[in-house]
């Protein structure tokens, strides 16, 4: 198959699909990113407030590489995809939307660090693997892009990793706290792979690896950690309740969404 | 000694700016563990800044002097001998053999291509 | 020969006091009077936890920053203050060692109200444009007292102001970049920016804190200065800051909140309305708007938290 260059417009179907695999990647980063920058200030301890916040900043700006590349195509000023589009245009997994705990950031949310730890862990594994096999995508901006994000994961999963093996080799409290977290995250994590409606087209073009073959690679990636801890790898649900890479979202999302743009959409034409 | 539990456990940071720089000290953080402070190192120090390499320790590790051991450090300025302060009257003689000195930025720039 | 074992504390003082008087840098485990450093505690650990408490109010922000950018921009200023309230706690910590405390006792003391946090992180955040303020004026403001220590007497103090310092001047241009958007923007975005500066004045005026003692009933300045921590009064740094301020304010078509306000040609000095000095104590007291919700929040996390200090603190010897 022929590369597919910048131009793009020579069928409309696969500027569709990139559009969507843009919008599915750089969603996810910025929600994740979102949660995490909410954790400033009141993680475990200073030093390792300063160094997550680090990797939100991180995300954030992978979020912002796919919103330009999104820009480049014409649909739309990158801050507008970020800080405008309704919840049922929006293309991220739910994982990446949920709160981090209970209560509203500007009083005293109740924020859960097991969740944070295991969230942020299995998101980078997931996001490294599909990273990986972007390196390789026949759209060559974003491959571009892939080579660049790939080089702060590094750093990110040995944050997370790190996390999550001492708190699952520790104390019975913080080993059930983990296994909860798990629970819960996998409970999100039927979208994760999914490419939703334009599956088809997505992987048609070599846009990047099919979900089956993204699947197998990030349990095959977390496998030697579940190994070492004596656990089983989780399995990913097959069914979901609602597939964010449709716009299907959870109540979660309209607050984020709420939050974010609060300030920006006093004056979206104005320079803030 | 006592023993209790501590997750403040003070780790000293160093780091390396470029290969060929020498380790630098920065500064120490808390950490429960070393892998643990590894991980907290480069992102509380060094945020702005290349880093090619870090080295963590405990600080119980770190063999600190006294005051009174600080004392052992000085020396009288008397010591020509041992740098090229003292030979600095050669320039004068080679030059009555019309010789240049073979000073240290001729002889350090020795290590590259054959002039 | 006389060792310093058995030199008599008036020795160890005297000597101590010409290590001062020379220009020399104090280092943590060195000999120093309790009253150098209990000094030094009183004024870092504060300092140290004015920055961990002071991530809260700008924190507000983060998630409802008005664009990529400006996300970016105030996550990693956050993070700094984070950043700085850190190297101001290790170097507490290690004055604390001959008490035994430990970073758990400094923030014990600010949740029993014995550790006081500054003035201005007890005040609300209305709009972005105080995200804005706090970046431009408040850490104006806290640039021009922190500068004066660089060459503090205290060794670790000097070194953690340096590196705090260097990214302080980031975080001014923030403020400004942040406050010239809104400045040429629209009517609206102009307005927001005056309601920002009234709200906020007051505090930036007690930042400094009492001109004397008498103001307020007591002051560290005169020990502060004895000791060579640092070298200008609370009334010196006011001044500093209205002569590096003033004109930039008035340049965007702001206007002081205090008609009383000018420029003194005789004294060389800026007259203002002195802020109301029984609030500025009330508020230290932790009883400013938003003492307890910040405090509150900044124990539920650290509380919710201690599991996981408690998974994985070591057995240490």
């Amino acid at each position: 198959m022929s590369e597919i260059e910048n131009g793009v417009t020579e069928a409309s179907e696969n500027k569709e699909a990139i559009t969507s695999l843009l919008f599915q990647l750089a969603d996810d980063d910025f929600l994740y990113a979102y949660r995490g920058s909410e954790w400033l200030g009141l993680a475990p301890h200073i030093e390792e407030d300063v160094a997550s916040s680090s990797i939100s900043q991180d995300s954030m700006g992978h979020a912002a590489m796919y919103y330009k590349l999104l820009e480049e195509l014409g649909v739309g000023n990158a801050d507008d995809l970020a800080h405008l589009r309704p919840a049922h245009e929006r293309r991220n997994s739910i994982l990446t939307e949920r709160v981090n705990g209970e209560g509203f950031y500007m009083e005293t949310p109740n924020y859960d660090w097991a969740y944070q730890v295991v969230r942020s862990y299995f998101y980078t594994q997931a996001k490294k693997v599909k990273v990986d096999s972007l390196c390789q995508s026949s759209y060559k901006p974003v491959a571009e892009v892939a080579v660049k994000v790939k080089m702060e994961l590094y750093y990110h999963r040995l944050h997370w990793e790190t996390w999550f093996k001492q708190l699952l080799s520790s104390t019975d409290v913080a080993k059930k706290k983990m296994n909860e977290a798990i629970t819960r995250v996998m409970d999100d994590f039927g979208d994760m792979f999914s490419f939703g409606i334009q599956k088809q087209a997505i992987e048609k073009y070599k846009l990047i690896d099919s979900e089956e073959k993204l699947k197998e690679n990030w349990l095959a990636s977390i496998e030697p950690v579940f190994a070492a801890l004596q656990m089983t790898v989780p399995t990913i649900p097959e069914t979901l309740a609602n597939n964010g890479r449709n716009g299907e979202h959870t109540v979660d999302l309209d607050e984020a969404l709420r939050t974010l743009s609060e300030v920006y959409k006093v004056d979206p034409v104005a320079s803030w | 000694m006592a023993e209790e539990k501590a997750f403040y456990q003070e780790y000293e940071v160093f780091s390396k700016r470029t290969p060929t720089s020498t380790f630098q000290y920065q500064f120490s953080l808390l950490a429960p563990n070393e892998e643990m402070a590894l991980v907290l190192a480069q992102e509380n120090f060094m945020r702005r800044e290349p880093v090619v390499d870090i080295w963590i320790v405990n600080r119980k590790h770190i063999r600190k002097m006294n005051v009174e051991e600080k004392l052992t450090l000085r020396r009288l300025d008397n010591k020509d001998y041992r740098t090229t302060k003292g030979y600095g009257y050669l320039k004068k003689k080679w030059r009555h053999y019309e010789q240049e000195i073979l000073d240290e930025k001729e002889i350090l720039s020795w290590g590259g291509k054959r002039k | 020969m006389t060792t310093l074992h058995n030199m008599s504390d008036e020795d160890l003082l005297a000597r101590f006091m010409e290590r001062i008087e020379a220009g020399d840098k104090i280092e943590a485990d060195d000999w120093m009077p309790e009253e150098y450093r209990l000094t030094l505690i009183k004024l870092i650990s504060m300092h140290g936890i004015s920055e961990i408490m002071g991530a809260l109010p700008e924190k507000e922000w983060v998630p409802r920053a008005p664009s990529l950018q400006r996300k970016l921009g105030i996550m990693a200023k956050v993070q700094d203050e984070m950043g700085h309230g850190q190297l101001l706690l290790r170097v507490t910590e290690d004055l604390l060692k001959p008490y035994g405390k430990n970073r758990g006792d400094l923030l014990q003391d600010l949740f029993n109200g014995d550790l006081k946090f500054h003035n201005v992180f007890h005040m609300e955040t209305k709009s972005w444009a105080d995200a804005g303020i706090i970046g431009w004026l408040v850490d104006g403001a806290a640039i021009i007292t922190q500068t004066d220590m660089l060459g503090a007497s205290y060794g670790p103090y000097a070194r953690a102001l340096q590196r705090i310092c260097a990214e302080e001047v980031f975080h001014a241009q923030h403020g400004e970049s942040i406050i010239l958007a809104l400045a040429e923007g629209t009517d609206e975005q102009k307005a927001m920016i005056q309601e920002a500066l009234d709200r906020w004045w007051e505090s930036l005026l007690m930042f400094f804190g009492p001109a004397s003692k008498e103001t307020t009933g007591s002051s560290k300045q005169d020990v502060t200065i004895k000791y060579k921590i640092r070298t200008k009064t609370n009334e010196d740094f006011r001044q500093i800051f209205f002569d590096k301020y003033i004109p930039r304010i008035l340049s965007l078509g702001l206007t002081i909140p205090d008609p009383t306000f000018h420029f003194d040609e005789e004294s060389g000095l800026w007259s203002y309305k002195q802020p109301d000095w029984e609030e500025f104590k009330r508020i230290i007291k932790n009883k400013g708007p938003r003492s307890q919700a910040r405090l509150n929040l900044r124990r539920s996390s650290y509380e919710n938290n201690a599991w996981v200090r408690d998974a994985l603190s070591a057995t240490v010897n």
